[in-house]
């Protein structure tokens, strides 16, 4: 290999091709000005690590996770009171209907998701839940599926295949962030929504990095 | 107030990653604290570089943390700790950037250092804020907090060649930014 001043950057970032760099660099003293630039910018930014005290951070966290460890028991006293409260009417409200005489069962569907705005959210029974999960790991499984189908294309280094990179960056974080949400009250109907949309973002994401592989 | 431990066992000197994650998930504050002791001066150094406030960097840490506390039941341990923690810390610091963005805050002026004869540091440190994101998170972590690529490749979700790449491409534009460009 001829090795060119246009080279030298090139090489420093590939250690199979530092040794033709550094012969190079002995006869070239524009490229040994640039390669000295290129240590002094290695050199100063170790000086840009900084640290100080922050003698309160720890026990704000601390307390923040104490606080957050105590909030389970919480919600769950509040979460039988809710239900048994709930159960009730929803016991008044089906009798009601049950002997009105408009009343009109078969237009019910059987698997819809139940709700109820007293507390001004929406919640999942039990039933749907389980639904909810199934949908879950089916719709995971596919984006697992292409995921594997993807990896390939996601190395390539095209500003397309890296901005797809990025978005997934962040669909992976929000999916991380929901699902703790979504552990934390697995009933509410909002956070499930919200984390159903965001696997479906990252599906579609996933498909579009295939058809634009495909056509590259 | 500290919470009763469910356990009596102390926490070794040196623990392993599946050693402090158990006991994360157990509720074992000491556990968190080790973890704590173990990154957050690296992480809040570069919170700081991300933020350009070292008020903001402490929040995202203390964010980080509580992220950490409420999904480290669903932590997979085929990746490093400190590669999930740092890559939820970014986030969160890009979740700080999209506040700011939203409440349309002025940009917060850096806290730069004071000894004005250390012009290189002053220079770089304006220069790396004209990098795009990736340039600048990947040159962050190996330049200035000393991340390996193999764990820059994990925080970033990356092959490590790309780590590699991306940050050759980051001190190209930052020589050319304080040089001007090679002719």
């Amino acid at each position: 290999m001829i090795f060119e001043c246009r080279d030298l950057e090139r090489a420093l970032a590939k250690p199979e091709l530092l040794a033709e760099a550094h012969k190079h660099l002995r006869e070239c003293e524009d490229c040994r000005d640039q390669y000295r630039l290129w240590n002094e910018i290695s050199a100063t930014a170790k000086q840009l690590h900084c640290e100080w005290e922050s003698p309160d951070l720890w026990r704000r966290i601390q307390r923040s996770i104490e606080a957050e460890q105590k909030t389970p028991q919480r919600w769950r006293t509040q979460w039988n009171v809710w239900a048994v409260t709930a159960a009730a009417a929803a016991l008044l409200v089906f009798a009601i209907v049950r002997w009105s005489p408009a009343a009109k069962f078969g237009s019910l569907p059987e698997k819809k998701v139940a709700l109820t705005a007293d507390h001004g959210q929406d919640f999942l029974t039990e039933q749907a839940l389980k639904e909810v999960q199934k949908n879950e790991d089916a719709y995971l499984r596919s984006i697992q599926e292409l995921s594997r189908l993807a990896q390939p294309k996601l190395q390539d280094p095209t500003p397309i295949f890296v901005s797809y990179q990025e978005k997934l960056l962040m669909l992976d974080s929000a999916i991380l962030e929901t699902q703790a949400n979504v552990s934390q009250n697995q009933f509410n109907l909002r956070l499930q929504m919200e984390l159903a949309s965001l696997y479906k973002q990252k599906r579609q994401t996933l498909q579009d990095v295939l058809t634009n592989g495909q056509q590259n | 107030m500290g919470l009763a431990l469910p356990f009596g066992t102390t926490l070794p000197d040196n623990p392993t990653d599946a050693e402090l994650v158990e006991r994360c998930r157990r509720g074992d504050l000491r556990a968190f604290e080790k973890v704590y002791d173990l990154h957050a001066a690296r992480m809040k150094s570069l919170a700081f570089h991300l933020l350009a406030s070292r008020g903001d960097a402490e929040d995202a840490v203390q964010e980080t943390f509580l992220k950490v506390h409420r999904a480290v039941g669903a932590f997979e341990e085929n990746s490093a700790l400190a590669t999930w923690i740092y890559r939820i810390l970014i986030n969160c610091c890009y979740d700080t950037l999209r506040k700011r963005q939203r409440l349309a805050e002025k940009p917060i002026s850096r806290e730069m250092a004071a000894d004005n004869k250390l012009t290189m540091k002053m220079a770089l440190e304006r220069a790396l804020l004209a990098l795009n994101e990736r340039h600048r998170l990947v040159f962050l972590m190996f330049e200035v907090e000393g991340l390996k690529h193999s764990e820059i490749a994990g925080v970033l979700e990356v092959p490590e060649g790309t780590s590699r790449a991306w940050l050759c491409e980051a001190k190209r534009a930052l020589k050319q930014m304080l040089t001007g460009p090679r002719t």
